[in-house]
């Protein structure tokens, strides 16, 4: 996971700052049922007209109904209360800035590999999706002089302002649509942020993990591998696809666990999957218990009446299959009962360090409980462990 | 640019940034069943201790660590062809940058970390020179069968070595982002009969330093490589870059390859399959898709595994040699068991002793008893005469200085009260301190740091004086600039011999700032011991500033002492044996009383 949006609150104080302005945005959070907010609500004026926006990284909001515009100061409440019975927690107030429609222009960073990509267009707005042919390109590389921002009226201070604060924070992709330019200098309506994940402790003065937004987790399995993952050396992800699946996976690797995820799906059984997700890296013992714990939660909540369990990997350089199986069969062992009372066969495949004795381990217990599918390493086939695992479910047409 | 041309002609000299014993010695048990006289791995850039234990075979080898890159010795810097970076993903960029544009016959190396920043990887990729390469980051590195293995991949056991055969060179090249899937494939690969030509892992991040279209480029040029096995992922625009190479006629070998992730057309919004970078945003992106474009070509291209094991039959054969030796020396490395000591200075054989490389009886018959004493001190045979005339001439000097100093009169108290002679003479070594006897050291510390700062002696008896610090080496009770120290001009005329003279110098120059102050405080014996002796082990030894700062820190200048008066203290117990004086007693009035 490198590329994760900051709020649209802590990107325009970062925009902000790096103007020399100060920014009069109001963050507004929804804890349990009363509201927090960043600043004081009394600087706000009942004269004026105000915006309020989702703030949750999600793309199009106006078109989704999430942007309320031209709000008085004594509608703001009605405004959040609508928001939040959609379920949406984070809000931006800002001050509307009066101006025509043909003043919205288009501009965006990207990091890429020759140098920072500029996308820009005299004519921004909502609809700059169906006038891509108006948006031009142009990649700087380190240090190059700044062309052709003249058709936007963009300054070259302003630009190099938004260029200091793509570099200084490691944003990966920055986005300010529509774009305004006044006598006073540029405004950002709208601006999108994408940060490096793995660039915090370079950061400095700038975005924390705690400016980042939340993904939405679809259960509580999710929410604890992704906690499980943030404090581990090793890689661990969980994704919940059918929550009464019969196919449930405990998988190593980035490109096995795709290449199985694919077996099952060619073979016609994708909608059986309950779970994606791989542990790779060495995980230590405690972490792998403590994934295959999520896993087994996740599939024991299952309604389906036949359930399979897939322990599959490839052959791994240096993750230890002995350690990361002691710390499965813990959890296996927790679940003994349940396991059993659900009739769950496991279908292993695996190779790599120590892989003997990983294996035979897991032998040993699938067959004193009575919950053997199959063990094998790497003499089978790395995706036949999922057609021995779908032979026992029922035909599909 | 990556060259196996160029990478299976050099005979490689590898630093490992950071350490990671299972897979380091990985890399010694590839090198060791390739045949490998040495090991390829050289030094190690990490904190800790100054050597990794690791096995060359069944025997244990010391690869030397060293703190920072600017530590290690030139002729290993001037040497190395490979870097292998197992350094965090905080440190990886600057670890990596450093080495990059400080080794001057660098070819280039691989990046182990996950989570290194996108700017932090590219900042690196615009620094790398146009016949370098480096691959990563998230790799698990590099292989070229019987000859270079530079990281985990293939596996960190010797078993798993063995049993994909990574000895022999075949026709066939193997790569992916994923390094799981890169060992899968070789397993494969070769269980299918067919060799590898080599492998890499370009790790699964956005930006890989080397990328999968260098990689074709690469095996393309390779003569040894007939076949490609490629394993892609959905995402990313790779593949078509590869389409229009072949349809340009640039890439012409065969392509067998695989691109996962045809389970996410299952989905409207499909979740995160596969690494960072898997996930595909457009059309085309996606793994039907670029099957498709690739199969369009000609390229053996495949979403089904099944099929995918079919063409890698097709493959071109290689003739397999009988692994039987392998096997044999493989067993022999599970005899390993790490020793308790690591010992360089001497052993016995059989009855003969050997020490510091040397026949004890010749060391005995051949030289003075300076020579043995400075050698066994060093760790190595002296290279100097000059240095072992000294040494003998400390030995000799600091037998003994009168009965009345603390060491000789614990020795003889010792020796009335009815103590046998080990006892007696241990109480007096016992005795041997800040204050008595441990000077030479400290002093030593004074001259080195006074001169490696380049601090003039005026300024540093001034900093010293300004703590109210006094200095080791300075100062006597009863001999005076107007009445000098015979001993101490003694061990000063031995800088006759020597042309670079600048501790002595320093020393001399500390001692003119101090009698200025007060006509006692001369260079002693102690002082001129350590002048002397640092001149001498660098100019006469070779030895730099930073083993003669390891020897301080070991408190080598203070054992010339403690051997040399072990002598006088056993003088001392046998006189007061001889004379039978009976108990030593101090009568009430010889002791003050507090109130």
């Amino acid at each position: 996971m490198s590329r994760v949006k900051l709020t649209e609150f802590k990107a325009k104080q970062l925009l902000f700052q790096e103007l020399g302005k100060n920014y009069k945005g109001i963050a507004v959070t929804k804890e349990g049922k009363s509201y927090r907010f960043s600043s004081s609500l009394s600087q706000l004026s009942p004269k004026k007209e105000y915006a309020v926006k989702v703030d949750q990284g999600i793309k199009g909001r106006m078109k989704k109904g999430l942007v309320a515009l031209n709000v008085k100061k004594s509608d703001l409440q009605n405004i959040c209360n609508l928001f939040a019975q959609k379920g949406f927690t984070r809000y931006l107030v800002e001050e509307m800035l009066p101006h025509e429609s043909a003043q919205e222009k288009y501009i965006s960073l990207e990091r890429t590999r020759d140098g920072i990509l500029v996308r820009f267009a005299a004519q921004g707005g909502i609809d700059i999706e169906s006038n891509k042919d108006k948006v031009r390109t142009v990649v700087i590389t380190h240090n190059a002089p700044l062309p052709v921002l003249k058709d936007l009226g963009l300054k070259a201070e302003e630009f190099e302002v938004m260029r200091e604060l793509f570099e200084k924070n490691y944003i990966s992709f920055m986005e300010i649509n529509p774009l305004v330019i006044t006598e006073s200098g540029m405004h950002a309506l709208d601006l999108a942020v994408e940060v490096d994940s793995t660039a915090e402790f370079f950061v400095k003065n700038g975005w924390t993990g705690q400016d980042v937004v939340a993904e939405q987790t679809k259960s509580e399995e999710e929410q604890k591998v992704k906690e499980l993952n943030s404090k581990s050396q090793a890689a661990l992800s969980f994704t919940l696809l059918n929550q009464d699946g019969s196919i449930w996976c405990l998988l190593s690797g980035g490109g096995a666990s795709i290449t199985l995820a694919d077996e099952i799906y060619n073979l016609g059984y994708g909608q059986e999957l309950g779970n994606y997700g791989e542990y790779s890296g060495n995980p230590n013992q405690e972490e792998t218990y403590l994934y295959t714990t999520y896993v087994l939660q996740s599939m024991l909540k299952s309604n389906n009446k036949k359930l399979v369990l897939i322990i599959g990997g490839g052959v791994a350089n240096f993750t230890d299959i002995r350690t990361t199986f002691k710390g499965v069969l813990q959890a296996l062992e927790e679940y003994r009962t349940l396991l059993k009372k659900r009739n769950v066969k496991l279908y292993v495949r695996r190779g790599g360090p120590h892989q003997e004795e990983g294996l035979a381990m897991i032998e040993k217990w699938s067959r004193e409980n009575n919950l053997y599918g199959h063990v094998s390493g790497p003499e089978l086939p790395l995706h036949e462990i999922v057609r021995l695992a779908v032979k026992t479910l029922p035909k599909k047409k | 640019m990556l060259d196996l041309t160029k990478l299976r002609n050099t005979d490689h000299s590898i630093i490992a940034l950071g350490s990671h014993p299972g897979i380091l010695q990985s890399m010694m048990d590839f090198d060791y069943l390739s045949g490998k006289r040495v090991p390829d791995l050289k030094a190690i850039v990490a904190s800790g201790k100054k050597y990794l234990r690791l096995f060359w075979g069944s025997q244990e080898e010391m690869i030397p660590v060293y703190g920072t890159l600017e530590d290690v010795p030139e002729n290993i810097r001037n040497d190395t062809s490979l870097f292998l970076n197992l350094t965090s993903g905080r440190r990886s960029m600057s670890s990596t940058l450093e080495i990059l544009t400080a080794l001057p016959n660098l070819m280039g190396g691989t990046l182990f970390a996950e989570n290194i920043p996108e700017k932090n990887t590219l900042g690196i990729y615009n620094h790398i020179k146009k016949n370098q390469f480096v691959v990563g980051p998230a790799s698990v590195g590099l292989l070229i069968p019987g000859h270079l293995k530079l990281g985990a991949i293939g596996g960190t056991q010797a078993k798993q070595l063995l049993g994909a055969n990574l000895f022999e060179q075949g026709k066939v090249a193997v790569f992916s982002s994923s390094g799981g899937m890169t060992n899968e494939l070789i397993n494969l690969v070769t269980g299918a009969g067919k060799g590898i030509s080599f492998s890499l892992s370009f790790g699964g991040d956005r930006f890989p330093l080397l990328t999968p279209i260098d990689a074709f480029r690469a095996a393309e040029k390779d003569k040894n490589t007939e076949a490609i096995v490629y394993f892609g992922e959905l995402g990313g625009y790779d593949e078509y870059d590869l389409v229009e190479l072949i349809k340009a006629k640039k890439i012409t070998k065969k392509i067998i390859t695989y691109i996962g992730g045809t389970i996410s057309e299952m989905f409207e919004t499909p979740p995160q399959f596969g690494h960072a970078k898997a996930m595909a945003a457009r059309g085309e992106e996606t793994a039907q898709a670029k099957t498709a474009a690739l199969k369009a070509v000609g390229v053996h291209a495949t979403s089904s595994f099944t099929e995918f094991i079919k063409l890698v039959q097709s493959l071109p054969d290689t003739k397999m040699n009988s692994n039987n030796a392998r096997e044999k020396m493989a067993k022999g490395m599970s005899q390993r068991k790490a020793s308790y000591f690591i010992n360089g200075i001497s052993h016995d054989k059989d009855g003969s002793v050997e020490i510091v490389g040397k026949d004890l009886l010749s060391l005995a018959t051949e030289h003075s008893y300076g020579y043995v004493v400075g050698s066994m001190l060093l760790g190595r045979q002296l290279k100097s005469k000059n240095t072992a005339e000294f040494i003998d001439l400390v030995m000799k000097l600091l037998v003994d200085h009168g009965p009345y100093v603390s060491g000789a009169v614990n020795t003889m108290i010792s020796a009335r009260a009815g103590k046998d002679l080990v006892s007696s003479v241990v109480s007096g070594l016992l005795t041997i301190g800040p204050r008595f006897g441990g000077a030479i050291n400290q002093a030593a510390k004074h001259w080195l740091e006074g001169v490696d700062t380049q601090v003039s002696p005026y300024d540093y008896v001034e900093s010293i004086a300004k703590k109210r610090g006094i200095i080791s080496g300075i100062g006597h009770k009863k001999y005076r600039v107007d009445a000098p120290d015979p001993r101490a001009s003694l061990i000063l005329e031995f800088t006759k011999q020597i042309k670079q003279t600048s501790y002595t110098d320093f020393a001399k120059g500390v001692e003119k700032i101090t009698t200025a102050k007060k006509g006692n405080l001369i260079l002693n014996v102690d002082g001129a011991i350590a002048a002397v002796l640092l001149d001498l082990l660098s100019e006469k030894e070779g030895l730099t500033v930073r083993e003669l700062q390891e020897l301080i820190d070991a408190e080598f200048f203070n054992a010339f002492f403690v051997l040399s008066r072990a002598v006088g203290f056993t003088a001392h117990y046998l006189d007061q044996k001889r004379r039978d004086e009976g108990l030593f007693r101090l009568s009430p009035n010889e002791v003050g009383l507090t109130k």
